[in-house]
């Protein structure tokens, strides 16, 4: 049972891992299709408008894809002032009542009220309210649900790490996953 | 009971219910969501609340997904983390010690120097100090440097970021404030107000920046002549003096000419602060490139926290979108409006308040949860007072940069403690903090006293 678990979390953080991994160069995306805009308005005083779109855009499908992720990696910011210097156990049920009392609701919630007005930019095949803009504004909406899936799941992974801390299995926990991992910080070299 | 009564009940136990459970220690985006939704949930048993009022949220999120001005976030901290990352900003650091570094508190001076220019990128105090805290911390102690007077510089100027432009703080802030400002005025009857922008909010933080940072210089400087055992010079060898020009040539000059360019075209009204961020951001990755730093693993290191820093912040947004549609559906804008406008003296009088709560969230929430929750409820009814929004945005700013440098709760003394060796003792961090405390409430009292410290400028620049 363990086992299964174990691995449903692995599978979950694989594929998060994977998303954020590759949309995480959306970063660059923004950067290098916000500098041409510019540097087409400047010095060849030409805009295209669906350009301007894109790069707001891709922000914005980059932050909602990634947030499984970051919680992943620990990245979202803690209120640290007991949750620091508690034991692993501590954190272990902090993060189980958070994820039951707090993340799953409020992914629940954002997937009950979006999924109707993204069902509706879908059927009238919705592009952007710019006149020259970039078609498929439905696909961005979409990542609303994209983002309460991958932090949904990222949160069931990270029940199972607190019943695997509780029930004293760190075993089956990956080394990067347990709660007194060396810092996902790549050493500076 | 009266229903209304009621609601503001339960909206005010809201506030005080995610502060306490914050204390969790659950990440604060789904914190701040979850717990309105329990509260939410309680109004709907009471009959006080519906949930139709979640229909406004997809709009929402979508508002921030599209939004053009708040896409320069991403753009200045993918600069900041590329500075950081292909350490010219730890060059830039070493190479303005070695300049200063015959003067007595000249690498106290550098310390702060580079912590104005560089810190404003992520805007995040936890980054900024533990870089700052990890490059210069060591270099202080190994010049002998009084550790209360080292870790003091460090904490101060690392907070520096929350108000030097182009601070992503200011970009949140000016994104709000516009909005609110437009339905004020319009409630007013001025149909055509003057947009408060991102300009405005970066030339009004401007001349209180360079307050800051030449109080903290004076400072040092008095500590040199006083006190030159806190702060002893470095002499750098002969034969590292003759290399020096052509270091500063290359080390110092480009990244310093970079962050001038991007702030002076914003400054000036030459480009957008999306369109400067993206030239930054092309730039630092130049700059990197020129130094052989950019390798494919800085690149990927640089991409995803880049976006997971982005995301953290969004998400954080996302969250307190959901405690302020619980909030004032359960009437607690009302709450607020009747609490502030009752206060004693008037517009100024609330501001006080205003600035007093803001500076005891600052000892547990970090800057983004503290302005997403509180320029909604409070700023609407500080603007009707007729107080100017890109003054009260620069106050915030700077309060909560105070706050964040408060013993013994302040974050960023926090995370210096977290970087910093054994040898150098909690109080003594407490201790150094101090001064720079004081220095901080010099600089709140000057821009009440003279609020054209921060008005004058954007008047100039965007007539």
């Amino acid at each position: 049972m363990l086992r299964t678990l174990s691995s449903l979390m692995r599978l979950i953080n694989g594929l998060n891992k994977a998303i954020g991994y590759s949309f995480a160069w959306l970063a660059l995306g923004i950067v290098l299709v916000c500098f041409s805009v510019v540097m087409e308005r400047y010095f060849f005083s030409n805009t295209r408008l669906w350009a301007q779109d894109l790069y707001i855009w891709l922000n914005g499908a980059m932050f909602t894809a990634v947030a499984g992720f970051a919680l992943l990696r620990g990245d979202h910011v803690r209120v640290d002032i007991f949750y620091r210097a508690a034991s692993k156990r501590r954190k272990a049920i902090a993060d189980l009542v958070g994820v039951v009392l707090f993340l799953l609701p409020f992914t629940y919630v954002v997937y009950a009220y979006s999924v109707t007005f993204v069902q509706r930019s879908w059927r009238l095949w919705e592009g952007s309210a710019n006149v020259g803009g970039m078609p498929g504004l439905f696909v961005l909406k979409s990542f609303i649900i994209v983002f309460a899936v991958v932090v949904a799941l990222q949160g069931i992974s990270m029940i199972i790490r607190s019943i695997l801390v509780l029930k004293d299995r760190d075993d089956l926990i990956p080394r990067d996953y347990q709660y007194d991992a060396p810092a996902t910080e790549p050493t500076k070299e | 009971m009266d229903p209304i009564l009621v609601g503001e009940i339960l909206s005010g136990l809201m506030f005080f219910g995610v502060i306490g459970m914050l204390m969790i220690g659950f990440p604060v985006a789904f914190t701040l969501a979850g717990t309105s939704l329990i509260f939410a949930y309680i109004g709907y048993q009471l009959d006080i609340f519906t949930f139709t009022s979640f229909t406004a949220m997809a709009g929402r999120y979508t508002g921030f997904m599209t939004n053009e001005v708040l896409v320069a976030v991403p753009l200045f901290i993918f600069m900041g983390v590329m500075l950081e990352r292909s350490r010219i900003a730890e060059q830039l650091l070493l190479t303005m010690s070695k300049l200063f570094g015959n003067m007595r508190g000249g690498l106290g001076i550098s310390v702060i120097l580079v912590g104005a220019l560089l810190a404003a990128s992520t805007g995040v105090v936890g980054a900024t100090v533990v870089t700052m805290g990890l490059i210069s911390l060591p270099a202080m102690l190994r010049a002998n440097y009084d550790p209360k007077l080292a870790s003091g510089v460090i904490c101060a100027s690392g907070t520096l970021g929350q108000i030097i432009p182009p601070s992503t703080v200011l970009i949140f802030m000016a994104d709000m404030l516009a909005g609110i400002n437009s339905q004020v005025q319009m409630s007013k009857g001025n149909f055509a107000p003057d947009p408060v922008s991102v300009g405005d909010l970066f030339a009004g933080a401007f001349i209180p920046g360079v307050l800051l940072v030449s109080l903290y210089l004076l400072w040092m400087v008095f500590k040199a002549i006083t006190d030159p055992e806190s702060c002893p010079a470095t002499p750098v060898p002969p034969e590292e003096r003759k290399g020096l020009f052509k270091e500063v040539l290359v080390a110092l000059v480009p990244p310093l000419a970079l962050i001038t360019a991007v702030l002076g075209s914003i400054l000036l009204g030459i480009a957008t602060p999306t369109e400067a961020a993206s030239v930054g951001a092309v730039g630092a990755s130049v700059l990197a490139a020129t130094r052989w730093r950019l390798s494919w693993q800085v690149l990927k290191e640089v991409v995803v926290s880049t976006a997971t820093i982005t995301s953290m912040i969004f998400i954080i947004l996302f969250g307190a979108s959901i405690f302020a549609i619980v909030f004032r559906q359960l009437g607690g804008d009302n709450l607020v409006h009747e609490f502030l406008s009752s206060m004693p003296g008037g517009a100024i009088g609330a501001m006080i308040v205003v600035m007093l709560i803001m500076f005891v969230l600052g000892f547990i929430l970090d800057t983004f949860e503290i302005i997403f929750i509180v320029i909604p409820i409070t700023a609407p009814i500080l603007l009707m007072l007729g107080l100017d929004p890109v003054w009260v945005g620069v106050m915030v700013g700077v309060n909560l940069q105070t706050s964040f440098l408060t013993p013994p709760f302040g974050f960023s003394l926090f995370y210096l403690r977290g970087v910093a060796p054994a040898s150098v003792s909690t109080g003594q961090i407490y201790k150094g903090a101090i001064p720079f405390v004081a220095l901080q409430i010099v600089a709140i009292a000057l821009l009440f006293i003279f609020p054209e410290l921060v008005t004058w400028l954007p008047s100039v620049l965007y007539r």
